[in-house]
């Protein structure tokens, strides 16, 4: 490494990283190259073709996205050709399966909905064809339409490669190809572990969060950027608020550390409870043995807390106290805890829910 | 070693199995038992013999008597004959299929004489099952060298010195890719064999493999040793059962034996084999995905780079080669790259296998030198095309292949040529096709296949050939669409160019390769409906009259003649045909070659069914037409075409008036068909039927000369010229012009006008006559010849295959005792006082192929000899005699001295006003074709008129509503064709009263009643 690679991208000389891809050095260069099946820090497997450039002196056409950058590479990124090509791949794509965006989740962010504008295509050459699949149901979190499907495969990497919960793979061959678990089952009825990843990798409408549909337009969401409640990873995300509810989770490849986007399923679909009438919103107090639990500030309730552990190491010292910390409390939080329980109570009964 | 008198090699390919070889094994065992002959006859079931079409094949050593298409019932009679009285069984033999020649040993038939077998040099003659066999046929001397004597870079050098090329279709020389393999490093390397052969009518690997698998195991275990691998893999599909089965002993043989497996030779080499099943995907056959499956995952292309030979299997450096490569290889280390680039082209050394299908007489395997001809492949080896069809064109690599037509069956087969082409090398899938294969259907088959076995993963393979698919089969049902061939060309370059693996990038070339060859099918299917080969059945309602020019409708009178409603189907006849009995006598019947009970057993006799109706019951009686519209139109000559012209013309309401140069009316009907096969009341009652129609004939008087052109011109609003092609080519051999020589229509015309002074002898061509040509006219004449006392030898410069007269005609004509040279031609004509009395004649050869797809005559120096002749009759060719049309009408004559047309019109000439059609136009055709020409300018005046006047176009006036029977046959057994009752002998010689009589009534019924009513849907 270190070393670069001289070469030529629409007429400019650049020095590219030797190891890179045509469409890397691309991007770099402010060139904008259309990707379907490009997935970060996925393999590049070259499937859609509509990332495809001219190389001179290569016997066709070659998809940048897999075709690693060499010394003296003469690169034409916009030529008839290519156009055409990405235009017939793109309408080929727009003919076979129902893209219809009235009613798509995904309508004002789906990838090929964008490369058909960009691409100013009105209309197909080809009838467009319902494949007739059933939209599959019958889960609460992840609705499946193969009916929109493009077959990039980034479900599949995002399964395989990102989760590497290995669930999902191509099956049936040519145009009839559908991807889904193994013996074509629903997401249900497979070892699907329900991170999601596969609906967040989706470039069209095909894998979509259930809970968001009907529940705003993508325009309509704000993104808001957070850490995620439920563990200690601390795992950041992006709720997608509509009029102030969240309406569902996305993980954001550019967030990097911990989880580089990738959620579990409770971070993704458990958030659900922000909105609940059961939420707790205020501390509790039961004042008398089998009577209500009544609404208090949080200075009462840290005032009768007190009062009461107090009164017990008071009677029955701190042995007879135990503390219990949650997993959903960062590290520095369950630190402070049991400091707390060995210092100010006194007790070594200090633990945390993960162990049960 | 046990010696035997004789050995009896049986093939047991997968082909001969089928064919039945193991019930004749069983047979002759059994029978070899019977007799106490089983320790002096050995019987060894060999792989593949080649020789598919004939199979069950038996070869008899020493002898070489090779016996084909046994049955078991047969080897009684074989064991007896050859092993016991040592006769040969003639009737078991092979037959040669055009000169029918009796050829006993297999190196005498051209299907093995003409190949070179270096891939196939073990086939049917060892035992694949037996490894000593093979070691006994230098099996293994090849690797023994190279792990003996040879350095992995000696190995590569000889390997890229011999110029050999991957035979798995792409042809990217394996010395190159050994080389790679070799540099790149890593101690674990892998080779592989791509057995997973999947083209559609390709089964040389598999023949190898059963054939000969050691050769395989041998070509592995080298190349392991030049680039450094100790483990291997056969990619072999699972539907070869038979191939892994002698794989398997092979590979446990070559290990007990310590040529496979650890310390191989005893040179502490390793290397083990494994088989690996394909489950049977078209796309495992490209190297990335058949090493994906290896690895066990769905068996889809990875792009490349890196390419297998820096990382392939499991990342490690591999090589993949075909079955056949392979098996080139221990020759080459054994005898050395200069003996095996020897044969083949500069670039394409060595030979190729071809796997021979589809309309050839010699299915088969055939391996021969790199650069051999098409031609020679189809016709020399492949024995030509059955039945006596015409070659359409060969598809040469299957499904990623082109077609290569007729035009360029001179082409060598090797890579750069079949490129250059649109098609390429491939595998050696060769499925020739002959004229009844549509070129949309073939290209749909392709694409179809293509598509179906597309992995899915990149869009274009995926969805591009699916919609190529979609667009294709609509035009094969009639539902193409302007522009569809455009879209075609479009979407076939950029799958080409954009899909990720060879499967995509080369599924369009059967699509752009028809397209190239056959633009104008595609375009008679989208723009007119029209499919030449009668195959897409959704545009007509039967072949026969979608082949017919003027659609006649077959069917039905076929059907009412069954029910015996002559009546009926005689109306039927008159709605397309002004000349119904004149075509049941003379039509050239291409509806019956298109007929598909042909395909059963023989076609309908259309023609003579035809002739039945018009003979039987009267002629529906005609009425004159009321003149209805203003314009007056002339027609230039009484032929079928004019005619037909003037009676659509007349019918649609306009006068017309005909002009003939000859004293009667009919053209070549009455002037040149001879009245034996045409007799002349049954023109004169068609010609009076149109004249009854209101049709004015003027006979006698040719335009330019009893009519001035200027005349007509002023005279008349349109102009219909047909006059025909009356004048015969000249030969081009001096003393053409003496006495005692004629053309061949000027003859016949001579004849038919001076008929009595020729009968009573005032007029002889003397008691000798030389006729020379080869078509329907050089057959009138010569009959006509016979009849005039004259002993007739036709001589002809091509072959009886290649004679462009009617089957029956030839033979009708040998029968009066007619001679025909083939393969001879006039050099000069001898002179003697002042006449003819010889013909000087060259013997001709046959050469390469011409456009035609014949082979073209070629003179064999120093063969001439004279014929003692009287008189000589040139039939070599007619043309139009057009001096009657004045250079400044404006009516342009080409080089061909035809009318040229103008652009865009199937009748209008360069003059707007003047409408041409028949021979005149196309040069010498047939009567139904001059007719279709009469049918199409007369629509095209009557349509010009209307369109000028803003009138509607013509609308036929509502046809009688005929109601059509159909009877469903429970069966329908086999049954000849009914034969025409024909008078025989020298009341046919001596007179001209005709020949054939017509059928009877219950002759007609049953042949009625063979028609398969193709028109039907039930």
């Amino acid at each position: 490494m270190g070393k670069t690679v001289p070469l030529t991208i629409d007429g400019k000389d650049v020095e590219a990283a030797s190891g890179q891809n045509i469409l890397e050095v691309a991007h770099e260069q402010g060139i904008y190259i259309p990707t379907l099946c490009h997935y970060s820090r996925t393999t590049n497997v070259g499937a859609c073709r509509v990332c495809v450039v001219e190389v001179e002196e290569a016997k066709s056409l070659v998809a940048s996205c897999c075709m690693p950058v060499s010394p003296g590479m003469v690169i034409r990124t916009n030529t008839p050709k290519v156009r055409d090509a990405r235009r017939l791949i793109v309408e080929l794509l727009w003919a076979s399966g129902d893209h219809n965006c009235l009613n798509c989740e995904q309508n004002g962010a789906c990838e090929l909905q964008n490369l058909i504008y960009w691409l100013e295509i009105e209309k197909p050459r080809f009838p467009i064809e319902h494949p007739g699949y059933d939209v599959e149901k019958t889960n609460t979190m992840i609705q499946r339409d193969l009916n929109k499907c493009i077959l990039c495969g980034r479900c599949i990497r995002a399964c395989n490669e990102i989760q590497v919960n290995e669930i999902l793979d191509f099956s049936q061959r040519g145009s009839r190809a559908k991807v889904g678990p193994a013996f074509d089952t629903d997401y249900i009825d497979s070892d699907c572990y329900f991170c999601g990843e596969c609906a967040d990798a989706c470039p069209v409408g095909a894998i979509t969060f259930k809970q968001a549909r009907f529940a705003g337009r993508p325009w309509e969401l704000k993104k808001v950027k957070t850490t995620c409640a439920y563990c200690g990873v601390g795992c950041q995300m992006d709720l997608n608020v509509h009029d102030n509810r969240i309406v569902k989770v996305t993980g954001n490849r550019a967030y990097e550390q911990p989880n580089w986007g990738s959620l579990c399923i409770k971070g993704r679909f458990g958030l659900d409870f922000v909105n609940h009438p059961d939420r707790l919103k205020t501390p509790l107090i039961r004042t008398e043995k089998g009577g209500e639990l009544a609404e208090a500030t949080w200075e009462e309730a840290y005032a009768f807390i007190a009062e009461k552990l107090t009164d017990i190491r008071k009677e029955n010292g701190p042995e007879s106290i135990a503390g219990l910390s949650s997993a959903r409390c960062t590290n520095e939080e369950n630190y402070l805890f049991q400091k707390f329980m060995r210092a100010v109570i006194g007790t070594n009964h200090v633990d945390h829910c993960a162990r049960l | 070693m046990k010696v035997f008198r004789s050995h009896m090699l049986l093939c047991g390919g997968t082909g001969c199995h089928s064919s039945g070889s193991i019930e004749v094994k069983k047979a002759l065992i059994a029978e070899l038992v019977k007799r106490g002959l089983s320790e002096e006859i050995k019987v060894v079931e060999t792989g593949c013999n080649g020789f598919c079409a004939m199979g069950p094949i038996i070869v008899v050593y020493p002898e070489g008597i090779i016996y084909v298409m046994i049955k078991p019932a047969d080897i009684p009679e074989l064991v007896e004959e050859h092993l016991i009285k040592g006769r040969v069984l003639q009737r078991l033999l092979y037959k040669e299929p055009v000169t029918e020649g009796i050829i006993p040993t297999m190196q005498d038939i051209p299907f093995f004489a003409l190949q070179d077998l270096r891939v196939l040099r073990n086939r049917g003659l060892i035992d694949p099952e037996k490894i000593d066999e093979y070691i006994a046929r230098d099996g293994y001397d090849g690797m023994a060298k190279a792990l003996t004597e040879m350095t992995p870079e000696e190995i590569v050098n000889e390997v890229l010195a011999s110029g050999l090329r991957g035979r798995g279709g792409a042809g990217f020389p394996t010395g190159i890719k050994w080389k790679f393999a070799a540099a790149s490093p890593g101690d674990v390397k892998y080779v592989l064999c791509n057995a997973d052969e999947g083209d559609p009518g390709a089964f040389m690997d598999r023949s190898v493999l059963e054939a000969d698998p050691h050769a395989v195991l041998e070509g592995m275990v080298i190349a392991a040793k030049a680039i450094g691998a100790h483990q291997g893999y056969i990619y072999c599909r699972a539907e070869y059962p038979l191939a892994i089965h002698r794989l398997n002993i092979a590979i446990a043989q070559a290990e007990e034996y310590g040529l496979l497996g650890k310390d191989i030779l005893g040179t502490g080499f390793v290397f083990d084999l494994e088989i690996y099943q394909g489950a049977g995907a078209f796309v495992c056959g490209e190297e990335t995905a058949l090493m994906t499956s290896i690895e066990g995952q769905r068996g889809m292309p990875r792009p490349r780079p890196p390419f297998p030979a820096v990382a392939g299997l499991w990342q490690k450096p591999s090589i993949l080669n075909n079955v056949e490569t392979l098996a080139n290889i221990g020759q080459i280390i054994l005898r050395g790259a200069a003996w095996y680039a020897g044969v083949g082209t500069e670039k394409s050394k060595g030979t190729k296998v071809f796997a021979l299908t589809g309309d050839v007489n010699n299915v088969g395997l055939v391996e021969v030198p790199m650069g051999t001809t098409l031609g020679a492949i189809v016709y020399d080896i492949g024995g030509g095309i059955p039945d006596g069809r015409k070659f359409k064109a060969a598809q040469l690599g299957g499904p990623s292949g082109g077609c290569i037509p007729v035009e360029h069956l001179n082409a060598p087969v090797d890579y750069e040529t079949m490129v250059e082409l649109g098609a390429i090398m491939g595998s050696g899938g060769l499925i020739v096709m002959n004229d009844e294969k549509c070129a949309i259907d073939m290209a749909c088959f392709f694409m179809d296949f293509c598509q179906d076995e597309s992995c899915g993963k990149c869009t274009p393979c995926r969805e591009g050939t699916k919609r190529m698919l979609e667009i294709l089969t609509n035009i094969t049902l009639g539902k193409g669409k302007e522009g569809d061939i455009e879209l075609l060309e479009e979407m076939a370059i950029i799958i080409k160019d954009a899909s990720l693996c060879g499967l995509g990038q080369t599924a369009p070339n059967p699509v752009l390769s028809t397209i190239r060859y056959f633009r104008k099918e595609y375009e008679d299917h989208i723009l007119r409906h029209r499919c030449e080969a009668a195959v897409c059945s959704a545009l007509f309602k039967s072949p026969c009259q979608h082949t017919c020019p003027i659609g006649m409708d077959i069917p039905s009178y076929i059907a009412l003649i069954r029910e015996g409603r002559l009546e009926d189907a005689y109306k039927i006849l008159l709605r397309t045909n002004p000349f119904p009995s004149v075509c049941g006598r003379v039509c050239d019947h291409k509806c019956q070659s298109k007929c598909r009970r042909g395909k059963m057993d023989e076609p309908i006799a259309i023609k003579f069914l035809k002739r039945f109706i018009t003979d039987n019951i009267p002629r529906p009686k005609i009425e004159t037409v009321p003149v209805t519209r203003e314009e007056k139109i002339a027609v230039v000559g009484a032929g079928p075409t004019g005619l037909t012209a003037a009676r659509d013309l007349a019918l649609r309401g306009y006068k017309v008036t005909v002009f003939e140069e000859l004293s009667e009316a009919g053209g070549m009907l009455r002037w040149a068909i001879p009245a034996y096969r045409l007799p002349r009341p049954i023109i004169a009652k068609e010609i009076a039927d149109i004249r009854a129609l209101g049709v004015e004939i003027r006979c006698n008087t040719r335009v330019g000369r009893d009519v001035s052109f200027a005349r007509i011109d002023q005279d008349f609003d349109y102009i219909c010229l047909a006059p025909g092609a009356h004048k015969s080519q000249k030969m081009g051999v001096p003393g053409e012009e003496l006495l005692g020589i004629y053309g061949g229509v000027e003859f016949l015309r001579d004849f038919n006008t001076h008929e009595n002074a020729w009968m009573k002898g005032e007029k002889t061509l003397g008691s000798k006559a030389a006729v020379i040509g080869g078509g329907n006219s050089a057959i009138d004449a010569a009959r006509c010849a016979v009849r005039l006392g004259a002993d007739v030898t036709i001589l002809y410069r091509r072959e009886r295959k290649d004679m462009p007269a009617a089957v029956e005609e030839i033979t009708a004509a040998e029968e009066e005792g007619i001679r025909i040279e083939f393969l001879v031609a006039p050099v000069s004509i001898i002179e003697k006082n002042g006449r003819v009395s010889g013909i000087t004649c060259r013997r001709m050869k046959l050469g390469e192929f011409d456009r035609s797809g014949r082979k073209k005559p070629v003179p064999c120096e120093g063969s001439e000899y004279t014929l003692d002749v009287d008189a000589v009759i040139a039939a070599v060719g007619q043309f139009p005699d057009l001096s009657f049309v004045p250079k400044e009408s404006g009516v342009s004559v080409n080089k061909w001295n035809c009318f040229d047309l103008a652009e865009g019109s199937a009748s209008q000439t360069t003059n707007l006003k003047f409408y041409a059609g028949g021979d005149a136009v196309t040069g010498p055709d047939t009567v139904i074709g001059a007719i279709a020409a009469g049918h199409q300018a007369a629509k095209d005046i009557d349509g010009a008129i209307r369109a000028q006047k803003c009138e509607a176009a013509y609308e036929e006036p509502a046809e009688e509503k005929i109601v059509i029977p159909f009877v469903l046959d429970e069966e329908n057994p086999e049954a000849p064709q009914a034969k025409m009752p024909e008078v025989h002998g020298n009341e046919r010689k001596q007179s001209f009263i005709e020949v054939e009589l017509g059928f009877t009534r219950e002759e007609a019924g049953k042949e009625a009643a063979r028609c398969l009513r193709c028109d039907v849907e039930v």
